[in-house]
């Protein structure tokens, strides 16, 4: 329960479907935070629904595990020039894996979370799909689990629409109904955004910007780490005013590559070997799949190869992606299923 | 389901005394003590004889009782009071406190330093027992030095703090020069303030550790030492604490005071016999060290550290079976937070993250002794059988 209203209603359900509930609150960043998730003010609003579901509510501590487990190396991945996702890695090594493992030890069967995605039975083992909001949908942030950890797990309002949501917890009379979902990384500022966290954590490298296609330098930034493959904002278009994207970031030679998307485009995607996770088996070499990159970004037809290497052949070419990132594959005949995920890398 | 109540360090049940004594004082005309009328007068009576009895119980004058709003204002009315009337006349301004302070001493020090480039905290370590490092206190006094803060005894592990040493080292700084403070919150329910506090300048207690009532306490001077009011507007308590005096909570404060001195006069020994054997059973249980090795320590509080068990995971156990227990302290959002006293002691992170204070007091029976005993055993036996990663 991270006190917003996803969380709230999920609670909700499982009490109407009879289950024994206890909820949680993860206390997971111990500075200033206003994301909207993992606040002081966001515990007591899980806790006051707790109340008001009458449900026994704790907080767990894991703020040192996501110190080390997401947060530095959030800072690591930006001082090399890659861009990782913390809000995955949170879900992998906190709520999907030090959670679930308390969960057992303390004598429960089953971990629910607000998350719009749903598990659903498709023959044997459990599989994961996206929620029935398109534009909420979060199976993207899930896309490591696996079959064993979906087994206990339960996503109450993936069937449902925001708005659904909303009205049910209007309904049942929880404070959190019209709570704003929460934006960006919980323990990044809105106010102060990236630049202030991560220029409070490590030297910045200011960089050129170089266009590909002339070489001339075109601009200037103060903190090249922010800066990511694929990025349009802020890079000015060329003379004849066509767009430019980050093509490459080199920390090193304190260089920014940017061009147009026909002279930067990728045609397939390096994946980190040791990443590559599937929710059931390995799928074979030259599976056809659906290739999504970030949180809402629009699926892409791909073909999964694994020679030497793990690569994702595109079928069109695309803007580059930074590496860190990760890129969910979901099933080629139903493209809202989910079959495993794994890191870009350089 | 029975409650297994062993958590008096954080609040201690409400004693009947305590609530027939506040019961006038919370229905019907109560006047405002600082009026002029005999329902004020009245108000005013009861709120001087509470005075009386709290100056008694500490050994000081009644003049020199503040009441305040909790053991916390009490002990920020001292530190961050006698801070800044100290850096109004100096150009540097010491605080020394000890390491294993309670947040309310620790919190309102660092704060004056944050905010005033002239005032700068000078922490004094403990040994492995949580024990004051006397030698580090008398290298950290020199002229800068305003307020020497140290607990009478420490609310996490009850340890019993040398305040008589702390005296007599800021007398010999000459007499007036050091201020010397002592958070006496959790040892009030034990101890005999007059002597365990004796020489120390200013002393915090609160009633709710005694089972009396929340937001109730008062910080009483032996001397009339420089403290700026924090709260001035109304100049309630000769201009050291302003707001109306809450009749109600002083009655209160002074019903529990006299409850436990009542009971410290009647003796400790049993209490002593259950802590004794609490420590023994618990200290028997794989992976368990008890924390403090020889160091003297209040009567009612046992503290053990549990090899590869996680305090969250324990309490909510120990919670399903009615035993209210907690591990250092709690912080703003309810978790559970790694305890500064322990890391002063040296106490290994990985230890300390299994942590279990249990606080008794005196209605605490041999089957709740019991009772706890087994509920922890079986706790450790359910987390040691679940496997799981190691972390």
């Amino acid at each position: 329960m991270s006190g917003g209203v996803d969380s709230s209603v999920a609670a909700a359900l499982l009490l109407e479907q009879g289950h024994d509930v206890v909820g949680a609150t993860l206390k997971l960043w111990g500075g200033a935070s206003d994301s909207g998730c993992c606040s002081v003010a966001d515990v007591d609003d899980a806790r006051r629904v707790a109340q008001t579901l009458g449900i026994d509510h704790h907080v767990f501590n894991y703020t040192e595990e996501f110190e080390n487990l997401v947060v530095t190396p959030f800072v690591e991945g930006h001082a090399r020039a890659t861009s990782p996702n913390p809000c995955i890695e949170c879900n992998r090594h906190i709520k999907f894996d030090l959670l679930f493992d308390r969960a057992e030890r303390l004598g429960f069967d089953a971990v629910a979370t607000g998350h719009h995605a749903q598990v659903l039975r498709r023959g044997e083992e459990p599989v994961l799909a996206r929620g029935a909001d398109p534009a909420k949908d979060q199976s993207y942030v899930l896309g490591y689990l696996r079959a064993a950890q979906l087994e206990r797990l339960l996503l109450p309002i993936g069937a449902m629409t925001k708005d659904e949501v909303r009205a049910h917890a209007q309904r049942v009379g929880l404070r959190t109904w019209d709570k704003p979902d929460s934006q960006d990384v919980c323990f990044i500022e809105a106010s102060r955004g990236r630049v202030a966290f991560l220029g409070s954590r490590m030297a910045l490298t200011s960089a050129d910007l170089v266009d590909v296609a002339t070489g001339d330098v075109v601009g200037h930034t103060d903190a090249a780490e922010l800066m990511t493959v694929g990025q349009r904002r802020g890079i000015a278009p060329d003379r004849e005013g066509h767009k430019r994207f980050v093509a490459r970031v080199d920390l090193r030679a304190r260089r920014v590559e940017v061009g147009r998307l026909e002279d930067v485009m990728v045609t397939s995607l390096r994946l980190d070997a040791d990443s590559v996770t599937f929710a059931r088996s390995s799928l074979e070499d030259a599976t056809e799949v659906w290739a999504q990159w970030s949180a809402h970004g629009q699926p892409r037809r791909a073909r999964l190869r694994h020679g030497a290497a793990w690569t994702l052949e595109l079928d069109e070419p695309a803007r580059p992606v930074a590496a860190g990132q990760t890129v969910v594959f979901y099933r080629a005949g139903d493209d809202t299923i989910v079959e495993g995920a794994a890191l870009v890398s350089s | 389901m029975s409650l297994y109540y062993f958590d008096h360090a954080a609040s201690a049940p409400r004693r009947d005394e305590v609530t027939e004594a506040m019961a006038p004082w919370m229905h019907g005309v109560v006047g405002n003590p600082s009026g002029s009328h005999r329902a004020a007068r009245a108000a005013r009576r009861a709120v001087e004889e509470a005075r009386d009895v709290v100056a008694a119980f500490v050994g000081a004058k009644p003049g020199g009782v503040i009441f305040t709003g909790g053991g916390t204002e009490s002990c920020t009315l001292a530190v961050a009071g006698a801070a800044q009337a100290h850096r109004r006349h100096h150009e540097r301004t010491t605080l020394v406190v000890s390491s294993i302070e309670h947040h309310a001493v620790l919190d309102a020090a660092h704060m004056m330093a944050r905010d005033h480039a002239s005032v700068e905290v000078r922490e004094i370590g403990v040994d492995t027992d949580g024990v004051l490092d006397l030698a580090a206190l008398y290298d950290a006094l020199d002229d800068t030095v305003a307020l020497v803060s140290v607990m009478c005894a420490n609310n996490e592990t009850g340890v019993l703090q040398p305040l008589s040493a702390v005296a007599a080292a800021a007398q010999a700084r000459g007499p007036g020069h050091v201020m010397t403070h002592s958070d006496a919150v959790a040892a009030a329910p034990w101890l005999d303030l007059v002597d365990s506090t004796a020489g120390i300048d200013a002393v915090s207690l609160c009633a709710h550790k005694m089972g009396g009532p929340v937001n109730s306490g008062a910080l009483v001077l032996r001397r009339d030492v420089a403290i700026d009011a924090l709260m001035p507007g109304g100049g309630q308590e000769r201009g050291r604490r302003g707001g109306t005096v809450d009749v109600a909570a002083c009655v209160g404060l002074a019903a529990a005071l006299t409850c436990v001195e009542a009971e410290r006069r009647r003796g400790h020994e049993q209490v002593r016999a259950r802590q004794a054997r609490l420590r023994a059973g618990l200290s028997a249980l794989p992976g368990a060290r008890v924390t403090v090795e020889a160091a003297a320590t209040l009567p009612g509080t046992v503290h053990v550290t549990f090899a590869d068990v996680a305090s969250d995971e324990l309490l909510f156990l120990l919670d399903q079976e009615g035993v209210c227990a907690s591990a250092a302290a709690s912080c703003s959002s309810g978790a559970a937070v790694s305890s500064h006293v322990l890391a002063a002691m040296g106490v290994a992170a990985s230890r300390a993250r299994g942590s279990l204070r249990l606080s008794m007091g005196h209605e605490t029976s041999d089957d709740d002794v019991t009772a706890v005993m087994n509920a922890v055993e079986r706790a450790l036996a359910r987390l040691a059988a679940e496997t799981g990663p190691s972390r």
